[in-house]
Protein backbone atom coordinates (compact mmCIF):
# COMPACT_ATOMS: atom_id res chain seq x y z
CA UNK A 1 0.00 0.00 0.00
CA UNK A 2 2.88 2.50 0.78
CA UNK A 3 4.80 1.59 -2.41
CA UNK A 4 1.62 2.23 -4.25
CA UNK A 5 1.26 5.68 -2.16
CA UNK A 6 4.73 6.39 -3.51
CA UNK A 7 4.15 5.69 -6.57
CA UNK A 8 0.77 8.30 -7.08
CA UNK A 9 2.97 11.06 -5.03
CA UNK A 10 5.72 10.62 -7.59
CA UNK A 11 3.17 10.20 -10.43
CA UNK A 12 1.19 13.33 -9.42
CA UNK A 13 4.14 15.25 -8.67
CA UNK A 14 5.79 14.83 -12.02
CA UNK A 15 2.79 16.15 -13.42
CA UNK A 16 2.29 18.98 -11.34
CA UNK A 17 6.17 19.53 -12.23
CA UNK A 18 6.03 19.22 -15.73
CA UNK A 19 4.77 22.56 -16.62
CA UNK A 20 6.67 25.85 -15.74
CA UNK A 21 6.44 29.60 -17.19
CA UNK A 22 8.47 28.36 -20.52
CA UNK A 23 5.49 26.03 -20.86
CA UNK A 24 2.27 28.05 -20.06
CA UNK A 25 3.70 31.01 -22.01
CA UNK A 26 4.74 29.03 -25.25
CA UNK A 27 2.05 27.14 -25.33
CA UNK A 28 -0.84 30.06 -24.65
CA UNK A 29 1.30 31.57 -27.40
CA UNK A 30 1.45 29.16 -29.69
CA UNK A 31 -2.61 28.17 -29.25
CA UNK A 32 -3.47 31.87 -29.97
CA UNK A 33 -1.69 31.95 -33.52
CA UNK A 34 -1.28 28.62 -34.17
CA UNK A 35 -4.01 26.95 -33.15
CA UNK A 36 -3.26 22.92 -31.95
CA UNK A 37 -1.36 22.87 -35.43
CA UNK A 38 1.80 22.45 -33.38
CA UNK A 39 0.23 20.35 -31.00
CA UNK A 40 2.70 17.03 -31.91
CA UNK A 41 5.79 19.05 -31.42
CA UNK A 42 4.49 18.84 -27.19
CA UNK A 43 4.49 15.33 -28.25
CA UNK A 44 7.63 14.65 -29.96
CA UNK A 45 9.07 16.64 -26.89
CA UNK A 46 7.57 15.21 -24.16
CA UNK A 47 8.62 11.45 -25.58
CA UNK A 48 12.16 13.52 -25.21
CA UNK A 49 12.10 14.66 -22.10
CA UNK A 50 11.12 11.21 -20.71
CA UNK A 51 13.77 9.28 -22.60
CA UNK A 52 16.23 11.86 -21.56
CA UNK A 53 15.02 12.09 -17.89
CA UNK A 54 15.08 8.46 -16.80
CA UNK A 55 18.09 7.88 -17.93
CA UNK A 56 19.73 10.57 -16.22
CA UNK A 57 17.92 9.56 -13.44
CA UNK A 58 19.22 6.08 -14.02
CA UNK A 59 22.79 7.14 -14.25
CA UNK A 60 22.27 8.80 -11.11
CA UNK A 61 20.94 5.75 -9.21
CA UNK A 62 23.46 3.48 -10.54
CA UNK A 63 26.49 5.33 -10.10
CA UNK A 64 26.16 8.53 -7.96
CA UNK A 65 27.38 10.77 -10.28
CA UNK A 66 24.84 13.77 -11.46
CA UNK A 67 24.57 14.64 -14.92
CA UNK A 68 27.16 17.76 -14.85
CA UNK A 69 30.41 15.80 -13.03
CA UNK A 70 30.07 13.65 -16.16
CA UNK A 71 29.99 16.35 -18.53
CA UNK A 72 33.33 17.37 -17.46
CA UNK A 73 34.22 13.83 -16.98
CA UNK A 74 33.70 13.01 -20.52
CA UNK A 75 34.15 16.24 -22.57
CA UNK A 76 37.28 17.54 -20.38
CA UNK A 77 37.84 20.81 -19.20
CA UNK A 78 37.74 23.03 -22.67
CA UNK A 79 34.31 21.74 -23.99
CA UNK A 80 32.98 21.49 -20.31
CA UNK A 81 33.34 24.83 -19.39
CA UNK A 82 32.16 26.03 -22.83
CA UNK A 83 28.81 23.46 -22.23
CA UNK A 84 29.17 25.09 -18.57
CA UNK A 85 29.07 28.76 -19.80
CA UNK A 86 26.03 28.25 -21.86
CA UNK A 87 24.22 25.82 -19.70
CA UNK A 88 24.72 27.75 -16.81
CA UNK A 89 23.59 31.04 -18.69
CA UNK A 90 20.45 29.62 -20.11
CA UNK A 91 19.57 28.35 -16.71
CA UNK A 92 20.30 31.80 -15.47
CA UNK A 93 17.72 33.53 -17.88
CA UNK A 94 15.05 30.40 -16.89
CA UNK A 95 15.40 31.50 -13.29
CA UNK A 96 14.89 34.96 -14.41
CA UNK A 97 11.58 34.48 -16.16
CA UNK A 98 10.51 32.20 -13.03
CA UNK A 99 10.54 34.60 -10.99
CA UNK A 100 9.24 37.10 -13.12
CA UNK A 101 6.21 34.85 -13.47
CA UNK A 102 5.55 34.47 -9.66
CA UNK A 103 5.49 37.81 -9.29
CA UNK A 104 2.89 37.95 -12.52
CA UNK A 105 0.63 35.61 -11.17
CA UNK A 106 1.00 37.31 -7.69
CA UNK A 107 -0.25 40.27 -9.41
CA UNK A 108 -3.27 38.60 -10.86
CA UNK A 109 -4.00 37.93 -7.61
CA UNK A 110 -3.84 41.10 -5.82
CA UNK A 111 -3.07 43.85 -8.23
CA UNK A 112 -0.10 45.12 -6.60
CA UNK A 113 2.60 45.54 -8.99
CA UNK A 114 4.90 42.80 -9.91
CA UNK A 115 8.03 45.07 -8.87
CA UNK A 116 7.26 44.77 -5.70
CA UNK A 117 6.18 41.23 -6.09
CA UNK A 118 9.62 40.08 -7.56
CA UNK A 119 12.04 40.41 -4.62
CA UNK A 120 9.13 38.56 -1.89
CA UNK A 121 9.19 35.55 -4.66
CA UNK A 122 12.98 35.93 -4.88
CA UNK A 123 13.20 35.58 -1.21
CA UNK A 124 10.73 32.90 -0.66
CA UNK A 125 12.55 30.70 -3.05
CA UNK A 126 15.97 31.23 -1.38
CA UNK A 127 14.33 30.64 1.88
CA UNK A 128 12.90 27.19 0.89
CA UNK A 129 15.88 26.54 -0.36
CA UNK A 130 17.83 27.42 2.59
CA UNK A 131 15.58 25.32 5.44
CA UNK A 132 13.22 23.03 3.56
CA UNK A 133 13.96 19.46 3.33
CA UNK A 134 14.15 18.17 -0.60
CA UNK A 135 11.39 15.92 -0.44
CA UNK A 136 8.37 18.24 1.31
CA UNK A 137 9.67 21.24 -1.44
CA UNK A 138 9.55 18.56 -4.73
CA UNK A 139 5.93 17.19 -3.29
CA UNK A 140 3.95 20.42 -2.18
CA UNK A 141 4.81 22.37 -5.17
CA UNK A 142 4.24 19.48 -7.41
CA UNK A 143 1.05 18.91 -5.67
CA UNK A 144 0.00 22.06 -5.98
CA UNK A 145 1.18 22.73 -9.22
CA UNK A 146 -1.81 20.08 -10.53
CA UNK A 147 -4.65 23.05 -10.05
CA UNK A 148 -3.57 23.71 -13.58
CA UNK A 149 -5.70 20.76 -14.36
CA UNK A 150 -8.32 23.66 -14.31
CA UNK A 151 -7.09 24.13 -18.27
CA UNK A 152 -8.23 20.79 -19.04
CA UNK A 153 -11.41 21.38 -17.40
CA UNK A 154 -11.88 24.59 -19.02
CA UNK A 155 -11.39 23.20 -22.39
CA UNK A 156 -14.74 20.63 -21.57
CA UNK A 157 -16.70 23.73 -20.19
CA UNK A 158 -15.82 25.77 -23.05
CA UNK A 159 -17.55 23.20 -25.49
CA UNK A 160 -15.80 23.18 -28.15
CA UNK A 161 -16.25 21.74 -31.60
CA UNK A 162 -13.69 18.82 -31.18
CA UNK A 163 -13.44 17.80 -34.49
CA UNK A 164 -12.24 20.81 -35.72
CA UNK A 165 -9.31 20.84 -32.70
CA UNK A 166 -8.77 16.96 -34.03
CA UNK A 167 -8.12 18.22 -37.14
CA UNK A 168 -5.99 20.84 -36.48
CA UNK A 169 -3.81 18.91 -34.40
CA UNK A 170 -4.04 15.42 -36.41
CA UNK A 171 -3.44 17.03 -40.06
CA UNK A 172 -1.15 20.27 -39.19
CA UNK A 173 -0.80 22.50 -41.64
CA UNK A 174 0.19 26.45 -41.24
CA UNK A 175 -2.44 28.79 -40.83
CA UNK A 176 -2.60 31.00 -43.84
CA UNK A 177 -2.17 33.86 -41.28
CA UNK A 178 1.43 32.46 -40.51
CA UNK A 179 4.38 32.67 -41.89
CA UNK A 180 6.01 29.09 -42.70
CA UNK A 181 9.03 30.51 -40.79
CA UNK A 182 7.48 31.59 -37.57
CA UNK A 183 5.35 28.20 -37.75
CA UNK A 184 8.44 26.69 -38.07
CA UNK A 185 10.48 29.18 -35.01
CA UNK A 186 7.56 27.90 -32.46
CA UNK A 187 8.06 24.61 -32.88
CA UNK A 188 11.56 24.79 -31.98
CA UNK A 189 10.31 26.91 -29.45
CA UNK A 190 8.00 24.74 -27.83
CA UNK A 191 10.27 21.97 -28.42
CA UNK A 192 12.77 23.56 -26.39
CA UNK A 193 10.48 24.55 -23.52
CA UNK A 194 9.56 20.49 -23.38
CA UNK A 195 12.90 19.42 -23.44
CA UNK A 196 14.16 22.12 -21.12
CA UNK A 197 18.39 20.98 -19.70
CA UNK A 198 17.58 22.27 -16.75
CA UNK A 199 14.66 19.42 -16.15
CA UNK A 200 17.91 17.02 -16.58
CA UNK A 201 20.36 18.66 -14.43
CA UNK A 202 17.46 18.99 -11.47
CA UNK A 203 16.16 15.33 -12.01
CA UNK A 204 19.90 13.36 -12.20
CA UNK A 205 20.74 15.44 -8.85
CA UNK A 206 17.74 14.79 -7.44
CA UNK A 207 18.05 11.18 -7.65
CA UNK A 208 21.50 12.22 -5.98
CA UNK A 209 19.47 14.23 -2.87
CA UNK A 210 16.86 11.64 -2.80
CA UNK A 211 19.78 9.16 -2.10
CA UNK A 212 18.33 6.21 -5.16
CA UNK A 213 19.51 3.02 -5.36
CA UNK A 214 19.48 0.84 -8.50
CA UNK A 215 16.13 -0.77 -7.07
CA UNK A 216 14.47 2.94 -7.43
CA UNK A 217 14.77 3.15 -10.86
CA UNK A 218 11.47 1.21 -11.63
CA UNK A 219 9.53 3.69 -9.32
CA UNK A 220 11.06 6.45 -11.35
CA UNK A 221 10.29 4.89 -14.70
CA UNK A 222 7.02 5.12 -13.70
CA UNK A 223 6.76 8.46 -12.52
CA UNK A 224 8.47 9.88 -15.64
CA UNK A 225 6.65 7.71 -18.15
CA UNK A 226 3.52 8.41 -16.43
CA UNK A 227 3.45 11.86 -14.88
CA UNK A 228 5.37 13.95 -17.67
CA UNK A 229 2.65 12.70 -20.95
CA UNK A 230 0.26 13.93 -18.60
CA UNK A 231 2.07 17.14 -17.92
CA UNK A 232 2.35 17.26 -21.65
CA UNK A 233 -1.42 16.74 -22.14
CA UNK A 234 -1.71 19.65 -19.62
CA UNK A 235 0.18 22.17 -22.71
CA UNK A 236 -1.98 21.05 -25.31
CA UNK A 237 -5.14 22.04 -23.15
CA UNK A 238 -3.57 25.38 -22.47
CA UNK A 239 -2.77 25.97 -26.26
CA UNK A 240 -6.43 24.43 -27.16
CA UNK A 241 -7.80 26.65 -24.27
CA UNK A 242 -6.01 29.66 -26.50
CA UNK A 243 -7.03 28.26 -29.58
CA UNK A 244 -10.99 28.53 -28.82
CA UNK A 245 -10.89 31.37 -27.17
CA UNK A 246 -8.35 34.25 -28.64
CA UNK A 247 -7.14 32.84 -31.70
CA UNK A 248 -10.36 33.93 -33.63
CA UNK A 249 -10.35 37.35 -31.23
CA UNK A 250 -7.61 37.89 -32.51
CA UNK A 251 -5.53 38.39 -29.27
CA UNK A 252 -1.88 37.55 -28.92
CA UNK A 253 -0.89 36.56 -25.47
CA UNK A 254 1.76 39.34 -23.70
CA UNK A 255 0.87 38.77 -21.14
CA UNK A 256 0.05 36.45 -18.00
CA UNK A 257 -3.98 37.85 -17.78
CA UNK A 258 -4.33 36.62 -21.82
CA UNK A 259 -3.71 32.76 -20.55
CA UNK A 260 -5.81 32.26 -18.15
CA UNK A 261 -8.35 34.45 -20.19
CA UNK A 262 -10.29 31.55 -21.62
CA UNK A 263 -10.38 29.37 -18.05
CA UNK A 264 -11.90 32.47 -16.77
CA UNK A 265 -14.43 32.78 -19.74
CA UNK A 266 -15.23 29.22 -19.41
CA UNK A 267 -15.14 28.88 -15.37
CA UNK A 268 -15.67 32.34 -13.95
CA UNK A 269 -13.68 33.55 -10.37
CA UNK A 270 -13.44 30.07 -8.74
CA UNK A 271 -11.54 28.97 -12.01
CA UNK A 272 -9.35 31.81 -11.88
CA UNK A 273 -8.99 31.67 -8.40
CA UNK A 274 -7.71 27.54 -9.15
CA UNK A 275 -5.54 28.25 -12.10
CA UNK A 276 -3.40 31.31 -10.13
CA UNK A 277 -2.15 29.47 -7.14
CA UNK A 278 -1.66 26.58 -10.04
CA UNK A 279 0.74 28.98 -11.94
CA UNK A 280 2.34 30.03 -8.40
CA UNK A 281 2.85 26.68 -7.41
CA UNK A 282 4.04 26.07 -10.92
CA UNK A 283 6.70 28.69 -11.30
CA UNK A 284 7.68 28.56 -7.57
CA UNK A 285 8.47 25.07 -8.29
CA UNK A 286 9.89 25.67 -11.59
CA UNK A 287 12.28 28.69 -9.73
CA UNK A 288 13.46 25.94 -7.11
CA UNK A 289 13.98 23.61 -9.81
CA UNK A 290 16.56 26.22 -11.70
CA UNK A 291 17.92 27.83 -8.65
CA UNK A 292 19.55 24.56 -7.45
CA UNK A 293 20.18 23.50 -10.74
CA UNK A 294 22.60 26.52 -11.34
CA UNK A 295 24.09 25.40 -7.72
CA UNK A 296 24.47 21.86 -9.27
CA UNK A 297 25.91 22.43 -12.52
CA UNK A 298 28.37 24.62 -10.83
CA UNK A 299 28.82 22.79 -8.03
CA UNK A 300 29.58 19.57 -9.85
CA UNK A 301 31.98 21.18 -12.17
CA UNK A 302 34.44 22.35 -10.10
CA UNK A 303 33.55 19.52 -7.78
CA UNK A 304 32.16 21.51 -4.33
CA UNK A 305 30.32 19.77 -1.91
CA UNK A 306 27.05 19.90 -2.99
CA UNK A 307 23.44 18.92 -1.78
CA UNK A 308 20.50 20.00 0.12
CA UNK A 309 20.81 17.05 2.24
CA UNK A 310 23.70 18.51 3.73
CA UNK A 311 23.40 21.20 6.27
CA UNK A 312 24.16 24.99 4.04
CA UNK A 313 27.61 25.28 6.08
CA UNK A 314 28.09 21.69 4.47
CA UNK A 315 27.93 22.86 1.13
CA UNK A 316 29.20 26.70 1.30
CA UNK A 317 29.99 27.50 -1.96
CA UNK A 318 27.08 25.69 -3.94
CA UNK A 319 24.55 27.93 -1.21
CA UNK A 320 26.41 31.08 -1.96
CA UNK A 321 26.46 30.76 -5.66
CA UNK A 322 22.67 30.30 -5.79
CA UNK A 323 22.32 33.75 -3.25
CA UNK A 324 24.15 35.15 -5.87
CA UNK A 325 22.41 34.01 -9.05
CA UNK A 326 18.95 34.71 -7.75
CA UNK A 327 20.38 38.31 -6.97
CA UNK A 328 21.07 38.26 -10.39
CA UNK A 329 17.73 36.96 -11.72
CA UNK A 330 16.52 40.03 -9.06
CA UNK A 331 18.94 42.32 -11.11
CA UNK A 332 17.87 41.83 -14.59
CA UNK A 333 13.89 42.05 -13.32
CA UNK A 334 14.75 45.16 -11.89
CA UNK A 335 16.09 46.98 -15.09
CA UNK A 336 11.85 47.04 -16.02
CA UNK A 337 12.26 43.90 -18.74
CA UNK A 338 9.11 41.83 -19.42
CA UNK A 339 9.59 38.53 -17.92
CA UNK A 340 7.54 36.86 -20.81
CA UNK A 341 9.63 37.93 -23.27
CA UNK A 342 12.27 36.48 -21.18
CA UNK A 343 10.80 33.54 -21.06
CA UNK A 344 9.69 33.21 -24.93
CA UNK A 345 13.78 34.18 -25.11
CA UNK A 346 14.82 31.41 -22.76
CA UNK A 347 12.63 28.55 -24.68
CA UNK A 348 14.42 29.27 -27.50
CA UNK A 349 17.80 29.44 -26.58
CA UNK A 350 17.27 26.09 -24.38
CA UNK A 351 16.05 24.34 -28.02
CA UNK A 352 19.84 25.82 -28.96
CA UNK A 353 21.95 24.37 -25.69
CA UNK A 354 19.97 20.80 -25.93
CA UNK A 355 22.68 18.66 -27.72
CA UNK A 356 25.59 20.14 -25.25
CA UNK A 357 23.74 18.13 -22.18
CA UNK A 358 22.03 15.01 -23.74
CA UNK A 359 25.21 13.38 -25.91
CA UNK A 360 27.04 13.19 -22.60
CA UNK A 361 24.58 11.42 -20.72
CA UNK A 362 23.98 9.28 -23.93
CA UNK A 363 27.59 8.13 -23.90
CA UNK A 364 27.80 7.76 -19.83
CA UNK A 365 24.48 5.48 -20.12
CA UNK A 366 26.28 3.01 -22.31
CA UNK A 367 29.65 3.17 -20.02
CA UNK A 368 30.19 -0.09 -19.05
CA UNK A 369 32.57 0.94 -15.65
CA UNK A 370 29.90 3.56 -14.62
CA UNK A 371 26.88 1.78 -15.66
CA UNK A 372 27.74 -2.34 -15.42
CA UNK A 373 24.80 -4.09 -17.07
CA UNK A 374 21.91 -1.58 -16.39
CA UNK A 375 23.24 0.03 -19.12
CA UNK A 376 21.13 1.63 -22.05
CA UNK A 377 19.27 -1.63 -23.99
CA UNK A 378 18.84 -1.29 -27.63
CA UNK A 379 15.83 -0.02 -28.00
CA UNK A 380 16.82 3.25 -25.67
CA UNK A 381 19.57 3.89 -27.87
CA UNK A 382 18.20 3.58 -31.37
CA UNK A 383 15.25 6.39 -29.69
CA UNK A 384 17.73 8.11 -28.10
CA UNK A 385 20.12 8.40 -31.51
CA UNK A 386 16.71 9.84 -33.40
CA UNK A 387 16.22 12.23 -30.88
CA UNK A 388 19.80 13.12 -31.02
CA UNK A 389 19.51 14.16 -34.49
CA UNK A 390 16.04 15.94 -34.18
CA UNK A 391 18.11 17.56 -31.21
CA UNK A 392 20.28 19.05 -33.10
CA UNK A 393 18.17 20.19 -36.02
CA UNK A 394 16.16 22.12 -33.73
CA UNK A 395 19.30 23.61 -32.36
CA UNK A 396 20.97 24.46 -35.70
CA UNK A 397 17.46 25.80 -36.78
CA UNK A 398 17.15 27.74 -34.04
CA UNK A 399 19.27 30.69 -34.57
CA UNK A 400 18.46 31.40 -38.43
CA UNK A 401 14.99 30.73 -37.53
CA UNK A 402 15.42 33.66 -34.67
CA UNK A 403 16.69 36.19 -37.17
CA UNK A 404 15.06 35.21 -40.39
CA UNK A 405 11.75 35.70 -37.97
CA UNK A 406 12.43 38.51 -36.08
CA UNK A 407 12.08 36.22 -33.58
CA UNK A 408 8.85 34.91 -34.70
CA UNK A 409 6.87 38.26 -34.86
CA UNK B 1 51.71 18.28 -17.74
CA UNK B 2 52.52 18.45 -21.27
CA UNK B 3 51.14 15.48 -22.52
CA UNK B 4 51.35 16.72 -26.30
CA UNK B 5 55.11 17.15 -27.06
CA UNK B 6 55.05 16.43 -30.81
CA UNK B 7 59.42 17.12 -31.32
CA UNK B 8 60.95 14.44 -31.61
CA UNK B 9 64.53 14.15 -32.17
CA UNK B 10 64.85 11.69 -35.07
CA UNK B 11 68.56 10.99 -34.09
CA UNK B 12 68.47 9.93 -30.37
CA UNK B 13 68.17 5.88 -29.92
CA UNK B 14 64.60 4.73 -29.72
CA UNK B 15 63.58 4.43 -26.35
CA UNK B 16 62.64 1.17 -24.58
CA UNK B 17 59.56 0.15 -24.22
CA UNK B 18 57.84 0.91 -20.95
CA UNK B 19 58.22 -1.63 -18.40
CA UNK B 20 55.20 -4.04 -17.69
CA UNK B 21 53.38 -3.86 -14.39
CA UNK B 22 50.85 -6.38 -12.85
CA UNK B 23 47.64 -5.31 -11.77
CA UNK B 24 45.26 -2.50 -12.84
CA UNK B 25 46.45 0.16 -15.69
CA UNK B 26 45.41 3.40 -15.64
CA UNK B 27 45.01 5.95 -18.04
CA UNK B 28 45.88 9.43 -16.95
CA UNK B 29 43.59 11.24 -18.93
CA UNK B 30 40.48 7.93 -19.18
CA UNK B 31 40.39 7.42 -14.91
CA UNK B 32 42.06 10.27 -13.30
CA UNK B 33 41.86 13.69 -15.03
CA UNK B 34 38.98 15.22 -14.55
CA UNK B 35 37.07 13.03 -12.24
CA UNK B 36 35.63 13.86 -8.83
CA UNK B 37 37.24 13.16 -5.74
CA UNK B 38 35.35 12.50 -2.83
CA UNK B 39 36.84 12.14 0.87
CA UNK B 40 36.52 9.15 3.10
CA UNK B 41 33.07 10.65 4.01
CA UNK B 42 31.89 10.55 0.43
CA UNK B 43 32.35 14.56 0.75
CA UNK B 44 33.06 16.04 -2.56
CA UNK B 45 36.50 17.83 -2.14
CA UNK B 46 37.40 18.43 -5.71
CA UNK B 47 37.85 17.48 -9.33
CA UNK B 48 41.37 16.21 -10.46
CA UNK B 49 42.22 19.37 -12.49
CA UNK B 50 46.08 17.69 -13.10
CA UNK B 51 47.99 15.52 -11.80
CA UNK B 52 52.09 16.71 -10.58
CA UNK B 53 54.77 14.57 -11.66
CA UNK B 54 57.72 13.90 -9.68
CA UNK B 55 60.82 16.08 -11.01
CA UNK B 56 61.39 15.30 -14.59
CA UNK B 57 64.80 17.48 -15.71
CA UNK B 58 63.61 19.78 -18.76
CA UNK B 59 65.97 20.07 -21.68
CA UNK B 60 68.68 18.02 -20.25
CA UNK B 61 69.31 14.06 -21.93
CA UNK B 62 67.92 11.53 -19.31
CA UNK B 63 70.66 8.65 -18.80
CA UNK B 64 69.69 5.38 -19.27
CA UNK B 65 68.16 3.40 -16.33
CA UNK B 66 66.88 6.62 -14.34
CA UNK B 67 63.29 5.18 -13.10
CA UNK B 68 60.16 6.70 -14.79
CA UNK B 69 58.46 9.26 -13.16
CA UNK B 70 55.61 8.94 -10.77
CA UNK B 71 52.41 10.80 -9.74
CA UNK B 72 53.40 12.84 -6.82
CA UNK B 73 49.94 14.59 -6.67
CA UNK B 74 46.94 15.36 -7.64
CA UNK B 75 45.97 19.06 -8.02
CA UNK B 76 43.59 21.81 -8.27
CA UNK B 77 42.60 25.25 -8.25
CA UNK B 78 43.81 27.94 -10.96
CA UNK B 79 46.14 24.79 -12.68
CA UNK B 80 42.64 24.18 -14.30
CA UNK B 81 42.91 27.10 -16.60
CA UNK B 82 46.27 26.83 -17.56
CA UNK B 83 45.32 23.15 -18.67
CA UNK B 84 42.33 25.11 -20.87
CA UNK B 85 44.47 27.77 -21.95
CA UNK B 86 48.18 26.93 -21.60
CA UNK B 87 51.20 28.08 -19.57
CA UNK B 88 52.32 26.81 -16.75
CA UNK B 89 51.69 29.01 -12.59
CA UNK B 90 54.53 28.79 -10.59
CA UNK B 91 54.19 25.13 -8.63
CA UNK B 92 54.53 27.44 -5.24
CA UNK B 93 51.08 28.45 -6.75
CA UNK B 94 49.39 24.71 -6.93
CA UNK B 95 46.69 23.27 -4.75
CA UNK B 96 48.12 19.85 -4.00
CA UNK B 97 46.65 16.84 -2.60
CA UNK B 98 49.29 14.46 -1.88
CA UNK B 99 49.05 10.90 -4.03
CA UNK B 100 49.47 8.95 -0.93
CA UNK B 101 46.38 10.11 0.27
CA UNK B 102 44.42 8.50 -2.43
CA UNK B 103 42.79 5.03 -0.93
CA UNK B 104 40.67 3.99 -4.18
CA UNK B 105 40.29 4.91 -7.84
CA UNK B 106 36.90 4.02 -9.12
CA UNK B 107 34.52 6.04 -11.35
CA UNK B 108 35.66 8.50 -8.65
CA UNK B 109 39.32 8.91 -6.96
CA UNK B 110 38.47 8.46 -2.91
CA UNK B 111 40.42 9.77 -0.26
CA UNK B 112 41.41 7.92 2.95
CA UNK B 113 40.83 11.36 4.61
CA UNK B 114 38.49 13.78 5.74
CA UNK B 115 38.67 16.86 3.43
CA UNK B 116 38.33 19.60 6.10
CA UNK B 117 41.83 18.49 7.29
CA UNK B 118 43.17 19.33 3.65
CA UNK B 119 44.65 22.39 2.49
CA UNK B 120 42.61 22.54 -0.83
CA UNK B 121 39.75 23.33 0.76
CA UNK B 122 40.08 26.16 2.24
CA UNK B 123 37.98 28.40 0.23
CA UNK B 124 35.21 26.19 0.78
CA UNK B 125 36.26 26.57 4.53
CA UNK B 126 36.40 30.38 4.24
CA UNK B 127 32.77 30.82 2.72
CA UNK B 128 31.39 28.74 5.05
CA UNK B 129 33.28 30.56 8.49
CA UNK B 130 32.86 34.32 7.17
CA UNK B 131 29.14 34.13 5.25
CA UNK B 132 27.39 31.20 5.37
CA UNK B 133 27.27 30.29 9.54
CA UNK B 134 26.70 33.63 9.87
CA UNK B 135 22.96 33.58 8.18
CA UNK B 136 20.51 32.02 10.36
CA UNK B 137 19.97 28.50 10.06
CA UNK B 138 23.04 28.03 8.21
CA UNK B 139 24.24 25.50 10.42
CA UNK B 140 20.66 23.57 10.56
CA UNK B 141 19.49 20.45 8.85
CA UNK B 142 16.96 21.64 6.42
CA UNK B 143 13.59 20.50 7.80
Amino acid sequence: MKRVLGVALGVLTAIGGFLDIGDLVTNAVVGSRFGLSLAWVVLVGVVGICLFAQMSGRVAAVSGRATFEIIRERLGPKAGLANLSASFLINLLTLTAEIGGIALALQLASSVAPDLWIPVAAFAVWLVIWRVKFSIMENVTGLVGLCLIVFAVALFLLGPDWSKLAEQAFAPSVPGSESVGAYWYYAVALFGAAMTPYEVFFFSSGAVEEKWKKKDISQSRINVLVGFPLGGVLSVAIAACATIVLLPRGIEVSSLSQIVLPVAEAGGKLAVAFVIVGIVAATFGAALETTLSSGYTLAQFFGWSWGKFRKPAEAARFHIAMIICLLVGLGVLATGVDPILVTEYSVVFSAIALPLTYLPILIVANDKQYMGDARNGRVTNAFALVYLVIILVASIAAIPLMILTGAGA
Amino acid sequence: MTPRRKHFDASLPELEPAERYAGQVLDARLHLLDRQVLDRDDVPVQVVDDLELSDVPFGETIPAGTPAPVIASILSGPVLSTRMFGGRPPSSRFHRVSWDRIAEIGIAVRLGVAGSTLDVTWVERWVRDRIISRIPGGRHDPE
